[in-house]
């Protein structure tokens, strides 16, 4: 393994400080990321359980990128 | 359309499905029969709603909804990775496919909260990342993901850490120390796995476990982690203002 770089370290430790005692699994936040991307389009305000959708995506790099994606489907869309 | 009318009678409300351009609809007529003497005045309003999807899709006859489902995700998939070389028309065809028949099988579990195409163009993209992903990274070995998380320790160095000052020195020590004393070799293996690129599900199948146990495993490597840091007296509010220089 090659020493981490910047954005790799950054990465590792803001997901340390991050964690929480429960969060969801990337299973549990794709239930609720249709709800999520549409809300954040419309500049809807979250309810709880959507915060926890919030948390998982600031540590998740690939929920985050398939987020992007259907943003970009929505978008394209409208 | 035709509307039959052999002994006139009309339903007051008739609903018919019909194709609208690109969009599938359902289109309400709502009849209205006046007679007056001799006069009979037949006014036909059309209303286009959103298709009830779930509904269209358990029907017996979905055919119609099917085709019009799998043309929207193939759509969606189409913008969502346009521009990207290494995604053909063949893959996302193959996509769409794969994700159609998921939807299919998970129509219990649409809640409502969202627009159905949302949703589906949702499961759709995870299909689509899932086997981009296992592509790309099939060929890591079992060998060097162990290795990698035996060197994890020592690729915490200070020159990835900015500001080079003593609080930047404190965080790696602490970070290279929790790391080499307070995580499994497995908990080494998978963050260094992440912190590589490597997907998640390629991270279950080296750890020979299921998604669950995987999760539980790298979630319990992070708070040894933070309790580590915070033990040292490294805070978050320390460490964001350390990467913030």
């Amino acid at each position: 393994m090659k020493p981490l770089s910047k954005e790799q370290l950054a990465g590792l430790v803001e997901s340390v400080v991050g964690t929480q005692d429960q969060e969801l699994t990337c299973t549990e936040c794709q239930q609720g990321i249709s709800e999520f991307a549409e809300r954040q389009l419309a500049s809807q305000p979250l309810a709880e359980a959507l915060r926890r959708v919030e948390e998982h995506l600031a540590i998740c790099p690939e929920c985050t990128e398939e987020l992007l994606a259907l943003k970009k489907i929505l978008e394209a869309g409208k | 359309m035709q509307i039959c009318a052999d002994n006139f009678y009309f339903p007051e409300r008739l609903t018919v499905t019909h194709r609208l351009g690109e969009g599938f609809a359902r289109v309400q007529l709502r009849i209205r029969l006046a007679i007056n003497r001799a006069t009979v005045r037949l006014t036909c309003n059309m209303v286009a709603e959103e298709i009830n999807w779930p509904e269209a899709l358990r029907a017996a006859d979905n055919a119609g909804a099917v085709t019009e489902l799998r043309a929207t995700l193939l759509n969606g998939l189409r913008a969502a990775f346009a521009g990207r070389g290494d995604v053909s028309d063949a893959h996302l065809e193959d996509f769409t496919q794969d994700a159609l028949v998921k939807i299919l099988a998970r129509l219990d579990q649409f809640s409502g909260r969202s627009q159905f195409t949302t949703w589906a163009h949702a499961i759709a993209v995870n299909v689509a990342f899932t086997e981009l992903r296992r592509k790309r990274w099939r060929d890591v070995s079992l060998d060097q993901f162990t290795e990698d998380g035996q060197r994890f320790a020592v690729a915490v160095t200070a020159d990835a850490v900015p500001g080079g000052n003593e609080d930047s020195d404190r965080l790696v020590r602490a970070l290279r120390k929790a790391v080499a004393e307070k995580l499994s070799n497995k908990q080494r293996a998978a963050i260094a796995g992440s912190l590589d690129g490597l997907p998640f599900d390629q991270i279950v199948a080296l750890l020979g476990t299921n998604r669950n146990a995987a999760h539980k495993l790298v979630h319990d490597a992070r708070r040894a982690l933070k309790a580590a840091l915070a033990a040292e007296g490294i805070t978050a509010e320390t460490i964001r203002t350390t990467f913030a220089s």
